[in-house]
């Protein structure tokens, strides 16, 4: 389609015109720029794929989808992040400690996962192998840290601050922008005891600004990739004849 | 030749673009005969390996996006107007299981054959180190440019530009890439011995670069800072107040939808123009210049063609 047949049917109008000459006049050419009533043209259903993209596309959509489709569990409702608690930051958080365990062979006594890590929601309806991997595309390892008791009152302390740090097997307050009334496996924070937490090897390695996390006074790899384990987790659920539900449980509690 | 139909399309739309000027009672152009010369930007941002558009099954954004459809619109545009620059600000990678499968490698095919004329490095295209970003560079038929990264210590060294010049119809644009502050946002092996210079400083020079050696006529940034932060971390809007010349910044991270560019004017009465346009290209970014080649005798002072509005429509 030529321009001049757009202008026949959708007719002149005029942009904005913003004069962008630098002062001094030496300069030949001078630019203006012409905003279109969208700047952002919606890449949207009704235009026609490029068969030469999609012939490119073919033979990579191919593998991937023989794997991707596989549906393996049923969420009733949708699992969404949100700040300090979420269903999706919760149930994360929560599997990453259970999951972590699991391999690890001993208990610990937190999890914790961030708002940014988690890069899609669960839908509501079929959870697939693909889902997972737009939930984590990552390939984050869990690790399990060993952490000092004052290392562990900063990362409350970062939690409540920042919102985006979802932790397992704990609760607090927020009051003014600090946690307290902190308890973990429902024990006050004892700062004198060290406490073991699960989180991906992003984060604790100082990923997300959370770098008080390469204090830990250990280290250990648990053998077990963050996305695979909340295959494994959302796998169980339905072998069990489970949804995948998770809810907000009020283990963060904000004082305005 | 649709270079040649599009150049006289192009005439015809100014024409009539001044006969719409003089309706409206606006002052008709002066003497100033040159035809302008029009430049289309067209522009992406942290597409985050979405090949295939959202599943269109009732979620949010289902349905859109889908690089197969952006290839499409950019031919529709490239075969419309004579000068087009396609550019990406970052983060072309990391979102579906296409890149957990094959490492980018089809994203860069798909931007090379797409015609993407050059991009800047986003934190996610670190998500598998430097061996990730040297592994698949032999596939991207376009530049990097990036500024105020260092690889002079890493298995990167020489393999990106800070700016590049597009000559387009003798029209001079430069175009240069700022990266966001990658410790604390990438795993520190993934891109140990990067080392990240100040964006503002580093801003300022490549303005000074592309002005006064280059000769540019239009400054572009291509951005990976982020559009807008509320605490004191360097972002667009700031990078745009601090710094004075540059026309235009694309940027990214912030996954930022923004229904026009901002508009920052300067002291000097220069606009620096930021846009932004979401993420998973589900939308594409347009802006259009308008050169006017300006008489060297000061009387025809500022005076430019007020543009006509093209936005193409597919229907």
């Amino acid at each position: 389609m030529s321009l001049f047949s757009l202008f026949r049917t959708r007719g002149l109008s005029l942009g904005l015109g913003i004069t962008l000459a630098l002062a001094g006049c030496q300069k030949e050419l001078v630019p203006s720029v012409s905003l279109s009533v969208n700047t952002d043209i919606p890449v949207n259903t009704q235009i026609t794929p490029d068969p030469t993209a999609e012939s490119t596309i073919a033979p990579f959509r191919i593998k991937v989808d023989q794997t991707m489709n596989e549906v393996i569990g049923q969420a009733p409702v949708a699992l969404e992040k949100g700040e300090y608690e979420s269903s999706l930051g919760n149930f994360v958080a929560d599997l990453s400690r259970t999951q972590v365990m699991a391999v690890y062979g001993k208990p610990v006594d937190m999890g914790g996962m961030t708002n940014g890590g988690l890069r899609n929601p669960i839908d509501q309806g079929p959870i697939t192998v693909g889902d997972v991997f737009e939930l984590m595309p990552f390939e984050n390892e869990m690790m399990v840290l060993t952490l000092s008791g004052a290392t562990v009152q900063e990362m409350f302390d970062f939690a409540a601050r920042t919102k985006i740090l979802v932790i397992a097997n704990a609760a607090y307050t927020v009051r003014n922008g600090k946690a307290e009334a902190i308890s973990i496996g429902g024990q006050p924070l004892d700062i004198n005891k060290t406490y073991t937490l699960a989180i991906s090897d992003y984060l604790a390695n100082g990923g997300d600004n959370m770098g008080f996390l390469k204090k830990a006074l250990k280290s250990e790899k648990a053998g077990l990739l963050a996305r695979d384990a909340i295959m494994k987790e959302i796998q169980q659920h339905t072998a069990q004849g489970k949804p995948v539900t998770a809810q907000k449980d009020g283990r963060v509690k904000v004082i305005k | 030749m649709p270079e040649k139909m599009n150049r006289r399309d192009f005439i015809k739309n100014t024409v009539a673009g001044a006969a719409g000027l003089a309706v409206l009672g606006l002052p008709t152009l002066g003497t100033a005969a040159a035809a302008p010369i029009k430049l289309t930007i067209l522009h992406t941002n942290d597409m985050h390996s979405r090949i295939d558009p959202f599943p269109n099954d009732g979620r949010k954004n289902g349905g859109m996006g889908g690089m197969a459809r952006r290839a499409t619109l950019v031919k529709q545009i490239r075969a419309q107007e004579p000068n087009v620059l396609l550019l990406d600000a970052g983060d072309i990678w990391q979102g579906t299981p296409y890149f957990n499968f094959f490492g980018g490698e089809l994203e860069y095919k798909l931007m090379t054959q797409m015609g993407y004329d050059a991009a800047t490095l986003g934190n996610h295209d670190f998500d598998n180190g430097l061996e990730g970003l040297q592994k698949q560079l032999p596939h991207a038929g376009f530049p990097f440019l990036i500024a105020n990264y260092d690889f002079s210590n890493t298995i990167l060294k020489g393999r990106f530009e800070p700016y590049k010049v597009f000559v387009k119809e003798g029209v001079r644009v430069g175009v240069f890439g700022l990266g966001i502050e990658l410790a604390g946002l990438v795993a520190d092996n993934h891109f140990a011995g990067t080392q990240y210079l100040d964006p503002v400083a580093t801003a300022r020079q490549m303005v000074k670069t592309l002005r006064e050696q280059e000769k540019v006529d239009l400054v572009i940034c291509l951005s990976h800072l982020g559009y807008d932060y509320k605490y004191n971390k360097i972002d667009d809007r700031k990078l745009a107040r601090q710094v004075s010349g540059i026309d235009l910044i694309i940027g990214g991270h912030t996954h930022t939808f923004l229904d026009e560019p901002e508009k920052i004017t300067h002291a000097d009465g220069h606009v620096t123009l930021v846009n932004q346009v979401g993420w998973s290209g589900i939308n594409l970014g347009r802006i259009d210049f308008t050169f006017q080649r300006k008489n060297k005798s000061k009387t025809a002072a500022t005076a430019s063609v007020l543009p006509l509005n093209d936005r193409v429509i597919i229907s």
